[in-house]
């Protein structure tokens, strides 16, 4: 046995974590200027005033960057949340339950899963109307089936443990021993898909902005900002797409850090 | 053998059937109007009328799949994706020009980040715990999950305007280069087959950027599912009861390179699916006019018969690159066919 | 006796096993030396480094482990030669046997393949001659069918039989130093005589130096001419084998001596037919599985037998004969497809699952493995209180007693009681398993090898525990096992299994004093007694099996054991025997033995 020491990898994780769901509260409020109002002059390099600069449109960089947590941060969290919830309970029933509903459920999951997410989530995203609430619909649609499948299959693993059979002999019923019993014991690679889809939201919803499927301009979102920075970066305004990549970068490395440290953890 | 192919045929085509219906209830069944945005501004109800018609918009929904599928004349069935509703050409057309120029980029960048990726993962994991050996954790973990739209950007603006060793993201060849006859549509063999270098350099250059970005990324899971596999099979029982039984180190060698390929190969084929779709950002950031792109323009305009012919195209490739990864698997490994 | 020259002896012999800056080291600076015709035994806790011991006697150690010191073998260093010289010895002129057969094998490449492979790098054989030598050698190890399974896949092969595979490739190429570890752990007790039988005379018959890793007392009691003990990487004891027996000089090996002590005698001699009321009763029980292409897989075949208040009854059989099945179908983990079970007068095999969740009070189960028998997620307290909370009215300090009185019981402290079952020795695991089952005061059990995965002592512990529980309750239950000698100091009655049928039952005494059936006579014959004076190979054996345990897939027409048997006579092949009663509460399923004991 070796001493318990804190992973730095999960520290890491959970402070970035941690900064993120911050920002997505309070970001707007720490924001010195408003995030969608032109501050004054358009397409200025970083300055003691505006210290990631301003965009063409004249608005301030490092507003934006904080506000658009709300957006990116909120949406994928939520997505993440309800489908990680959704997925377990089918994945459960589906994997201690065998039968037709089983059956069913794992074939529509199927299907759903070898779609081509990018191009389905742009296109239920631009079909349902392009907002926060819809896009949060679309990613939990896109991601439940995720879940059921990992959770299924360790709900299966499991299932021939002989703990099951002692809680059965002990006089559990078999809907007790499903949630008493398996439900805890098949909880880990949910938990660690959760960190990571966090991430994987973050990114589909900045990716389906920057091709334009996404929310719509001006709001502050960190795929709308680099997209409108784009044209502009061989013109060396490089300022307007780095510093929202930045944050992209870091936040999903964040969530991904903490899956990864989870799942160590969860294996010793 | 042969029985395991033709039942994950039979499988792999009623789920592709499966996707294309899917995909035209759902695309019906979401509220958007299409007729809107091909009408214009103020239309009357006569234009509306008309332009539901040729659409065939105004048949039942269960018609208007019939026809799709080709029950009416041209469909799926008979090879027809049917006509864009923007362009007026027919999709298929429209998909066999773009979709080479996303394979093209795919299949180089996979290329290269296996190329890549096997060699340091096999490497590294001979020598756990050292400097490599988290150098390369740490670079797997990151790179598995990023913004790679940003990723290009930052490489274009390093590359091409900094540095200027990279020629313009824009396309597939210099603005001023004629592009070569058509065969295959894609660039770098049609350059070949017309003989004509300059344009063959033009293209491998404004490759080099798009690719770059791509494999950026698709080396971290590589590697790290190199490395794991890798040194599972390093430390695995019967490696070492190889070399307790006095094999050639040669002999060792290939054993573990077989058993290591597996998860590699399993691995490739999800990215591939996944890049598919996903190569539409780095394909809007370098201007190529891929199939990503067009899939962008279809659902933007709400051309539903170019939305449906993509998504079925994709779903088809991915399911034969599937199956022949997974053919390939049970070539390697006898225990697939039991499952 | 003087020794002779040592075939292969160890000098400082030190593995490392690095991660970045730290390393682990598993040996540590050992010398030892080992001869032409004698066998060694190695034994020490898991941990101690047997495994990787016998790894760098050949010079090599597990992925990434690095071996250093002095390896000679016939005076010259393994570790310095290059490495053409140290392959042709590796497989060649040192055999090695592991203790986990199918992950020893390649899973990508058949078995006729391996073995030729191994074959050619120590010959200049063709290909197709290797082919044909992969056949002979299977067929030499016992396998029957050897020219189909030869292009058999590892995962096709079952445990046994991936062993004999092994074997025959570490002795295709008739080494001077074989070294075996833990060669048997997975082999059924015939199966396991049949091999250290046959590893004996080799060993004396071509002068062959033998290294045994191993966990069991009764292997290096029987086989073993010296004893070398290990611990954290050291040798701590090396004596010859009835010296150590006489007085072993470490803790460990005292310990061992101690907790085979429990297992040589009866101790319930001359016990009295049961007259006590009935509490089981189970009639022609019988279940099938359905394995892959139709086929049906019988698990158990027409079993009946009935216990009684305060007795228990022994079910011994090697694996797939039926035995756990039987437990399972009691206790209704599965269902029977035909037959009945009685319990105290009330028929509870067709009950409905729901209807029969109210006995599970009165009829409670101990598993085999200790770790998997509980949920890891919950502390100990919550383990024992379970039962409780299921089935008693009980208020919340009743339950608070209930598992502290249950806690002392099984012999455990209260500290355990916020601990989870991961940080439990697999003896402590097992001591919760049967305080659970205890909790509800049950008026039977079913103990399906409780104490086969236990290390010796623990499994001693257990025995103690069990035997005192059972004085102190008057505990009536069904003790599942393969071990004899367990069930013997456990267990009143006796049903001995055998490919899903009962081929022998009576009290005890009875058949341990005189066995009838050919196959009790034969697992009578391969326990491995803890003590160097009556060993197995100065024993005359007359009834030893032979080949294979037949698939239960495809039985034969007459009797299961007829071509194993010795004494089968073309009546045994054509007819199917039946259980005959040949005394009071005794019978048996052979018509031989019937007629002898006429």
């Amino acid at each position: 046995m070796r001493k318990r020491k804190i992973d730095p990898l999960l520290l890491i994780g959970l402070i970035i974590i941690a900064g993120s769901l911050f920002l997505a509260i309070f970001g707007n409020s720490l924001a010195p200027y408003d995030p969608q109002e032109p501050v004054g002059d358009f397409s200025m390099p970083p300055s003691a005033d505006h210290w990631f600069g301003t965009d063409g449109s004249g608005l301030d960089v490092f507003s934006r960057v904080l506000a658009a947590p709300r957006v990116d941060v909120a949406i994928a969290v939520t997505a993440a949340i309800v489908s990680a919830v959704l997925g377990t309970g089918v994945g459960l029933y589906a994997g201690y339950f065998t039968g037709r509903f089983s059956e069913i459920v794992m074939r529509v999951s199927d299907i759903l899963q070898s779609f081509p997410v990018f191009i389905l989530a742009m296109v239920l995203v631009t079909l349902t109307g392009r907002n926060v609430v819809n896009l949060i619909f679309v990613l939990a649609f896109l991601y439940t089936p995720i879940f059921v499948r990992l959770t299924r299959s360790e709900v299966v693993t499991q299932r021939t443990r002989t703990y099951v059979e002692a809680a059965r002999a002990t006089g559990n019923s078999e809907f007790q021993i499903a949630t008493r019993h398996v439900l805890r014991n098949s909880l880990a690679p949910s938990l660690v898909q959760l960190s990571v889809t966090v991430g994987f939201g973050i990114l589909l919803t900045s990716g389906l902005s920057f091709v334009g499927a996404g929310v719509r301009p001006p709001t502050p979102e960190w795929g709308i900002m680099i997209a409108s920075g784009a044209p502009n970066i061989i013109l060396n305004e490089w300022w307007t797409s780095i510093f929202p990549g930045i944050a992209i970068s870091i936040t999903v490395f964040g969530y991904a850090a903490a899956g990864n440290a989870i799942e160590r953890w969860a294996r010793k | 053998m042969r029985r395991y192919v033709l039942r994950r045929l039979a499988v792999g085509v009623l789920q592709a059937l499966g996707i294309t219906i899917a995909v035209f209830f759902v695309i019906r069944a979401l509220p958007a109007d299409p007729v809107s945005r091909i009408v214009g501004m103020n239309p009357t109800e006569d234009s509306i009328r008309q332009a539901r018609h040729a659409l065939g918009l105004d048949m039942s929904l269960f018609q208007q799949l019939l026809t799709f599928l080709g029950f009416h004349g041209d469909g799926v069935f008979t090879g027809s994706l049917g006509t864009s509703w923007v362009s007026g050409s027919t999709v298929l057309s429209e998909i066999a020009i773009t979709l080479p120029t996303t394979i093209q980029l795919i299949v180089t960048s996979f290329i290269v980040a296996l190329v890549v990726a096997i060699p340091i993962g096999m490497a590294t994991a001979r020598r756990p715990g050292g400097k490599l050996d988290k150098g390369v954790f740490g670079y797997g973990l990151f790179a598995g999950a990023q913004p790679e739209f940003w990723w290009g950007l930052i490489f274009i603006f390093v590359f091409y305007f900094k540095m200027g060793i990279a020629p313009a993201p824009l396309g597939l060849l210099d603005p001023e280069l004629t592009a070569p006859k058509s065969v295959t549509n894609f660039v770098l063999i049609d350059s070949l087959i017309a003989g004509d270098f300059t344009a063959f350099k033009s293209a491998l250059g404004h490759l080099v950027l798009p690719v770059l970005t791509l494999s950026f990324l698709l080396v971290g899971p590589l590697l790290k599912m190199t490395q794991q596999s890798m040194s599972r099979v390093l430390s695995s029982e019967f490696i070492l009861y190889q070399q307790a039984s006095g094999l050639e180190k040669k002999s060792i060698g290939r054993s573990t390179l077989r058993s290591a390929l597996a998860p590699i190969i399993t691995l490739t084929g999800i990215l591939f699916g996944f890049m598919l779709s996903g190569a539409v950002l780095v394909e809007s950031v370098f201007s190529l006019n891929g199939l990503g792109q067009y899939a962008v323009a279809a659902v933007l305009n709400l051309d539903f018969p170019a939305v449906q012919g993509v998504i079925l195209v994709i779903s088809v490739i991915s399911l034969f690159v599937y199956l022949g990864l997974d053919l390939l698997l049970a070539k390697i490994d006898p225990r697939i066919l039991v499952k | 006796m003087t020794p002779p020259e040592a075939l292969l002896s160890a000098r400082a012999l030190t593995v490392k096993y690095p991660y970045g800056d730290v390393q682990n080291v598993v040996i540590n600076e050992l010398d030892l030396d080992l001869y032409p015709g004698q066998i060694v035994g190695l034994l020490g806790e898991s941990g101690s480094g047997k495994s990787s011991l016998a790894l760098a006697l050949m010079g090599l150690a597990r992925h990434p482990g690095i071996v250093s010191g002095e390896v000679n073998f016939r005076g010259k260093n393994l570790l310095k030669m290059d490495d053409e010289e140290l392959r042709q010895i590796r497989g060649n002129s040192i055999g090695l046997i592991t203790q986990k057969p199918r992950q020893a094998l390649d899973p990508l490449v058949n078995v006729g393949k391996q073995i030729s492979r191994v074959y050619r790098a120590h010959s200049q054989a063709s290909k197709a001659d290797a082919q044909v030598r992969a056949v002979e050698l299977l067929r030499s190890v016992g396998i029957n069918d050897a020219e189909r399974r030869v292009n058999a896949f590892p995962h096709e092969l079952s445990g046994g039989m991936a062993q004999r595979a092994l074997i025959s490739m570490a002795l295709s190429v008739e080494p001077d130093l074989l070294i075996a570890d833990e060669p048997t752990s997975g082999l059924d007790v015939t199966i396991q005589a049949q091999f250290l039988d046959r590893m004996w005379e080799r060993a004396r018959d071509a002068n062959i130096a033998v290294l045994i890793v191993t966990q069991d007392l009764g292997i290096v009691a029987n086989y073993c001419d010296r004893i070398v003990i290990m611990e954290d990487g050291k040798i701590i004891e090396d004596r010859l084998t009835a010296d150590f027996f006489a007085d072993p000089h470490t803790a460990y090996g005292k310990k061992l001596i101690l907790a085979s002590g429990a297992g040589t005698k009866s101790s319930n001699a001359e016990v009295a037919i049961a007259t006590t009321p009935e509490i089981l009763r189970v009639t022609d029980l019988r279940k099938t599985f359905e394995v892959e292409g139709g086929k049906r897989l019988q698990a158990v075949s027409k079993a009946s037998f009935q216990i009684h208040k305060g007795r228990s009854l022994g079910l011994v059989g090697e694996s797939g004969s039926g035995k756990t099945t039987v437990g399972r179908l009691i206790l209704r983990l599965a269902d029977p497809d035909s037959g009945e079970v009685w319990f105290k007068g009330e028929r509870i095999d067709s009950i409905s699952p729901k209807e029969f969740r109210k006995y599970r009070s009165k009829i409670q189960a101990v598993f085999q493995d200790p770790f998997d028998s509980l949920n890891p997620r919950w502390p100990i307290e919550r383990v024992i209180r379970e039962p409780l909370d299921l089935h008693t009215e009980m208020s919340k300090a009743e339950k608070a007693a209930r598992v502290k009185e249950l806690v002392s019981l099984v012999g455990l402290t209260d500290d355990i009681l916020q601990l989870r079952p991961g940080s439990l020795s697999a003896g402590q695991q097992q001591r919760v398993s049967l305080a659970r089952a205890l909790a509800t005061e049950p008026e039977f059990l079913i103990l399906d090898e409780p104490t086969s995965a236990l290390p010796p002592a623990a499994r001693a512990d257990m025995i103690r525990l069990l035997k005192s529980l059972q004085d102190r309750l008057d505990l009536c239950f069904i003790f599942i096992s393969h071990d004899l000698s367990t069930v013997r100091e456990l267990c009143h009655d006796i049903a001995v299994m055998y490919l899903s049928e009962i081929v022998e039952m009576g009290t005890s005494e009875q058949v341990f004093s005189a066995p009838s059936h050919p196959y009790t006579r034969a697992l009578l014959d391969s326990v491995l007694f803890h003590d160097p004076s009556s060993r197995r190979v100065d024993r005359k054996i007359k009834a030893e099996l032979e080949g294979e345990i037949p698939s239960p897939v495809d039985l034969p027409a007459g009797c299961y054991l007829a071509a194993r048997c010795p004494m089968a006579e073309q009546r045994c092949r054509d007819d199917h025997q039946a259980l005959i009663e040949i005394g009071p509460s005794r019978s048996v399923r052979c018509w031989k033995s019937v007629e002898a004991s006429k």
